[in-house]
């Protein structure tokens, strides 16, 4: 294999990591305080047709990026108002929201485009290399020649783990996610803690989607999402809830998943539903694997206040 | 020393000025009057007052259910009263939160401890501080610093490193106290603390508060025990039914006055009377035997260590001991729930358990009574046919529990949710009961019960062994009192391994200075 | 608040409550997308039940895979288990059926059919094998699992009708047709109502006395209410109940597959299952996880579905859109429930409610 096939690899690694990256650093902090976001599929593929109309509408891929951070946003924010809110449970309201969500992104695209499924030409992001790092060999390029939703995702992970481990805020939010009874009594108001914390995830999948449509892909399609947003809730456990291998798992996934095109490299043929479904695969045998020793926050996904 | 007095900018540190100083201050300290609280159609606080002065220790008495907690939960922010007043400093408040009574200085001590235990303990201490920086970067250094200054300061040792859930019950507890005091408070209020501390414990947290209190500030402490009030407390508050029945200096009362304050008439509350008159130990073969037992708990430590206990028909065995011990491993060993990793469990075949924890492990809140009774009748082959259930003829049992225990809800089809906390423990245990032919095992069976459901389920424990083939029943317990009056033999459970008392009927001190670890005695 | 006791003494007040609500809501929708409620809804309506044909060969046929992957779901959630995986577990069931389907010509159909029928729920048992194995071993929560198995197993289905199972021409990406023998008779002659309907009935009678009148069943209903107690009080062997729960619900799903296949298309082909696996989720909670009601709401849903196509046709609306409108009566069930939950606690006579607590594993590590 030569040096060009390797390069190319790692930059569809990273890639294809990014979005991973984004929606479950997303989805480690929602989930640090406390709730499983099962609707994050929904936030991701909002997020996503949300990046294809405003970056028609504007004009701008930048600005597309911003709705879709802000579909993902609200999606999360109907998410929130039913389990925070009202109390519901959190594995089928979000389930709910995935469904909803795939709907109405599926029913809104046909209804503006029509059901005929023709490419959108969207302006795209593209990648922006970064002076003089993109020059290392190897790993210059695939790192630092991404689109600028990858330069977020690098950024976002020692900041939000700066922000989780050392500041007030970060301890009250996790604390909201252990001991909800301990933190309350010390004050802090943990379901206005986990409502923002499940927006600021939703918003992070949104980005994830957008960067699938505008710098991925380059157009909107029905169910693109295929699953991410669900591989992301895996990504989390593998990460230990910890933003920074959160960030490096998801590149590692990103990884096995531009596998194919190595093998394609290489000159191996196989069945491509088998690549499809190897992402997938793969996450199940990651959690089988790695389970044991990492530990989910105590109060993920209980209902709190807890019923009499 | 001397730091500006705490505010809800500032981070506070101890040795402020102001409300300790103390003298000469007219206002008291707290003053809670005419304290009405409902929870639906329950009336938790009914004209309730208590009132402390500073440099006291202020004792809140009464049974379970007398609305203590919800006193205290009032005083700290967690509820709102109905009706009534809230002085802190001499001046009405209204407090919206927690924070709220922390920022006015009260702090408030839980019964169920309020640390996280997945952080630190620096960490637990850091939580709910509003620093200047206002959410954002933590010093660790300045709470350690505070820390380690409060804790030369009054004596308590706790160990600021090392993740909460690590510790044990004690030590914890010295957290929350700790937690409480960086805040400075003029007012402390500790919930019933002595319920998970071994005799030796409760003294020296007895002269902590003592000393607290010389300090200048108010320290209220809400107890059931009638004894721990007389040795500590300087004023005595009765509560009774959500109203106060009595406030007195310690010099102006005694016991009986107090239980009399308590239970409302001159009805004996204490049945030790009862012990006396038992009839002798039976013996003969043991009916249930445990041979030097070994469970492994989940982080594969040895909860029970090598456990043999012999337990004959007509017997209490009382098994003392602080919770963590491994009682609750031998619990579900001896009822047949979990197999010992090593060693020898003989039982018979009609277990009774009655788990501590009724809510959650007794019974299913959304099942009626009938389908919580066929909990313990699923597999019984008198109750169904083939794979199929004869819901006639649990029903009928139903029935019969309800009508013999006097379970007070409208029918059988009534939710176990709707039930009453001694009403819930009244179908567990009629439900336990009826299995029980040969072995009951009860942990912990009062917890949380007023006195007549109390009385009730330890006349039943005392009816069911008497009776001609009686069963030998294990009672595990973490009320030390409750263990003395029962038991025949009594045990304590001590870091997996039981210890036995040499005197047939020990005393308390006996029994404490075992549970520390003194001297042991022949098994 | 009397409303909410009167909703209490009934679930099946509940369900219509949630209706009206996800009508209301979609109606705002769809007026604020610049549809035309009213029109829709006469559309929708008149396609699912304006004809006997209608009714008969679409409508209840269409409700055939929504029963069985409606009591799948029913009987994990009420054993406790988030099982979201009917969706693998049926295509699993079909590509069983289909096999077997395509290797029995000459048989004789009563081996044939029931053949077809035990692969699909053996298949669709299998399916769910790994997601159980991972959470009573391993610890895994068997949401994600079950989610992921699903996308595996479209690709399966995707891979076979593109390679293995490809019909013989390989033109098209689907499968032969199965022998003859290995059909579904019709239920109703004349209709493309098959004998799968009156199957998928016997199995909602069945699993609803299976879950109220047997040993078996109160133990899956204890264990999905509550493990503590029914592992401490009721002796009861959780572990067991939950492989054996889980594995029946992958054969239900396996089963919704595999009858659909030999009752109705005779062949696999890609995007079979238009996602009936996450519709049941609806079909169940509506039905308050109860069998029996499970009959009523998988006919509603297959009225759904069918009047989706008329409602694209002349309302314009793209039928997609029963998708989302599935997730607003999910919503509107559990916004339901937890209303009737904040009860006070004494109240007496409370209904049961439609979702249970979730119990321990459901989750994550």
């Amino acid at each position: 294999m030569s040096e060009v096939e390797l390069v190319l690899f790692l930059e569809a690694s990273v890639r294809l990591g990014v979005p991973l990256a984004l929606a479950a650093m997303g989805e480690a902090i929602t989930e640090r305080s406390g709730v499983i976001n099962i609707g994050l599929e929904g936030s991701l593929i909002a997020g996503a047709l949300g990046g294809a109309l405003g970056a028609l509408a504007f004009g701008s891929a930048g600005l597309g990026v911003v709705a879709g951070a802000g579909a993902g946003f609200v999606v999360a924010l109907v998410f929130a108002t039913f389990c925070v809110g009202l109390g519901t449970d959190q594995i089928i309201t979000g389930t709910a929201i995935t469904l909803g969500g795939l709907g109405l992104t599926g029913a809104v695209y046909q209804a503006r485009f029509g059901a005929t499924g023709t490419a959108l030409s969207l302006p795209t992001l593209a990648p922006a290399p970064l002076p003089l790092v993109s020059d290392i060999p190897w790993v210059g390029s695939a790192l630092f020649a991404q689109a600028p939703t990858a330069y977020l995702a690098y950024a976002l992970a020692p900041l939000l783990w700066y922000f989780l481990f050392r500041t007030e805020w970060g301890l009250e939010l996790r604390a909201a996610g252990e001991q909800p009874d301990a933190a309350q009594a010390a004050g802090v108001r943990v379901r206005w803690v986990r409502f923002w914390a499940t927006a600021f995830g939703g918003a992070l999948a949104g980005i994830a989607g957008a960067h699938l449509a505008l710098a991925h892909a380059g157009t909107f399609a029905e169910n693109m999402s295929a699953g991410r947003g669900f591989i992301a809730i895996a990504v989390v456990v593998l990460g230990r809830w910890n933003p920074v291998l959160v960030l490096l798992a998801a590149l590692l996934f990103g990884a096995a998943s531009a596998f194919q095109f190595l093998l394609q490299a290489m000159g191996i043929d196989l069945p491509y539903q088998l690549f499809l479904a190897f992402p997938y695969v793969l996450t199940l045998a990651a959690l089988a694997g790695w389970v044991g020793r990492s530990r989910a926050p105590a109060a993920l996904a209980l209902p709190w206040p807890r019923e009499r | 020393m001397s730091q500006a007095r705490p505010t809800p900018e500032g981070e506070g540190g101890p040795g402020g000025s102001g409300p300790l100083d103390g003298g000469g201050q007219s206002a008291a300290p707290a003053r809670l009057q005419g304290i009405v609280r409902r929870f639906g159609p329950v009336v938790a606080l009914d004209g309730a007052e208590l009132e402390v002065h500073p440099a006291e220790v202020h004792a809140v008495l009464g049974e379970n259910g007398a609305g203590k907690s919800t006193l205290l939960g009032i005083l700290g922010g967690m509820l709102r009263p109905d009706e009534g007043r809230v002085e802190i400093g001499g001046s009405e408040v209204v407090l919206r939160s927690p924070r709220d009574a922390w920022t006015r200085g009260v702090g408030l001590v839980h019964q169920h401890f309020t640390l996280v235990p997945a952080l630190t303990v620096l960490e637990n201490l850091a939580l709910g501080r509003r620093s200047a920086a206002r959410g954002w970067r933590i010093s660790y250094e300045r709470v350690r610093t505070a820390a380690l200054d409060l804790m030369r300061r009054t004596g308590l040792e706790v160990r600021l490193d090392g993740r909460v859930e690590k510790l044990g019950v004690g030590e914890r507890q010295r957290i929350e106290i700790l937690k409480a005091l960086l805040r400075d408070p003029p007012v402390l209020a500790l919930d019933e603390p002595t319920a998970v501390l071994t005799p030796g414990e409760v003294e020296s947290l007895f002269a902590l508060l003592r000393s607290l209190a010389a300090e200048g500030r108010a320290v209220i402490l809400v107890a059931h025990k009638i004894d721990e009030v007389l040795s500590v407390a300087d004023r005595v508050t009765v509560l009774r039914h959500g109203r106060t029945v009595l406030s007195a200096a310690r010099g102006e009362v005694d016991a009986p006055t107090l239980v009399a304050a308590m239970v409302g008439d001159d009805r004996r509350v204490d049945d030790a009377a009862e012990t006396t008159g038992r009839p002798a130990v039976r013996s003969g073969e043991p009916i249930a035997t445990l041979e030097d037992v070994i469970v492994h708990d989940t982080s594969g430590r040895r909860a029970l260590d090598g456990v043999s206990l012999g337990v004959r028909r007509g017997e209490i065995v009382g098994v003392a001991g602080v919770e963590g011990n491994g009682q609750r491993e031998m619990a579900l060993v001896l009822a047949g729930r979990r197999p010992p990793n090593e060693g020898t469990a003989r039982l018979p075949a009609g277990i009774g358990f009655i788990p501590q924890d009724r809510a959650r492990e007794g019974l299913i809140g959304d099942f009626d009574l009938v389908e919580n009774v066929a909990l313990a009748l699923h597999d019984d082959d008198r109750f169904g046919r083939g794979p199929l259930l004869d819901w006639g003829k649990i029903r009928v049992r139903a029935e019969e529990v309800r009508s013999r225990l006097g379970i007070r809800a409208p029918g059988v089809d009534t939710v176990a949710r709707a039930l009453s906390g001694g009403n819930q423990q009244r179908l567990v245990v009629g439900r336990e009961l009826a299995l029980a032919s040969d072995l009951l095992v009860a942990e912990n069976p009062t917890r949380g019960l007023d006195v007549a459901a109390t009385a009730f389920v330890h006349a039943e424990l005392r009816r069911l062994t008497r009776a001609e083939d009686g069963p030998g029943v294990v009672l595990v317990s973490t009320d030390l009192d409750e263990v003395l009056q029962l038991a025949d033999r009594v045990l304590v459970m001590m870091r997996g391994r039981l210890i036995a008392v040499a005197t047939q009927h020990p005393t308390r001190e006996e029994v404490g200075a075992l549970m520390l670890g003194g001297a042991s005695a022949v098994a | 608040m009397q409303w909410r006791e009167r909703l209490s003494a009934s679930p099946l007040a509940a369900g219509a409550a949630a209706l009206m609500l996800t009508a209301l809501a979609s109606g705002i929708l769809l007026a604020l997308g610049g549809y035309d409620p009213p029109t829709a809804a006469r559309a929708m309506l008149a396609g699912a039940l304006g004809s006997a044909d209608a009714l008969l060969s679409i409508t209840l046929v269409r409700s055939v895979p929504l029963i069985l992957t409606g009591l799948a779901v029913a009987l994990a959630f009420r054993a406790g288990l988030w099982n979201i995986g009917a969706e693998g577990q049926l295509y699993a069931g079909a590509i069983a059926g289909v096999w077997v389907g395509l290797s029995v010509d000459g048989l004789s159909a009563w081996i044939a059919i029931p053949g077809a029928l035990l692969a699909a729920a053996a298949a669709g048992a299998a399916w769910a094998l790994v997601p159980t194995l991972m959470r009573l071993h391993l610890g895994v929560g068997e949401v994600i699992t079950t989610i992921l198995m699903n996308f595996v197993g479209i690709y399966l289905a995707a891979f076979m009708v593109h390679g293995p199972l490809q019909e013989p021409r390989g033109v098209f990406p689907q499968t032969d047709q199965i022998a003859l023998a290995a059909r579904l008779p019709p239920l109703v002659p004349g209709t493309r109502l098959h004998v799968g309907f009156a199957l998928a009935v016997a199995l909602a009678v069945t699993l609803s006395v299976v879950l109220r009148r047997t040993r078996l069943g109160f133990r899956i209903r204890a264990v999905g209410a509550s493990t503590e107690a029914a592992v401490v009080a009721g002796r009861i062997d959780a572990r067991r109940v939950i492989l054996v729960s889980f594995l029946a619900s992958g054969a239900l799903a396996g089963l919704a597959g595999g009858v659909e296949v030999a009752g109705l298309t005779y062949a696999l082909y890609e995007g079979l299952s238009p996602g009936w696996g996450y519709t049941a989720i609806a079909v169940a909670l509506l039905a308050g996880l109860s069998p029996l009601a499970v009959l009523g709401t998988g006919v509603l849903f297959g009225a759904l579905e069918a009047g989706a196509g008329a409602m694209q046709r002349e309302a314009g609306i793209p039928a997609v859109w029963v998708v989302a409108v599935q997730a607003l009566i999910i919503l509107a069930v559990l916004a339901i429930d937890q209303l009737r939950r904040r009860r006070v606690p004494t109240t007496v006579g409370a209904a049961t409610p439609v979702v249970g607590a979730p119990t321990s594993g459901g989750v994550g590590v």
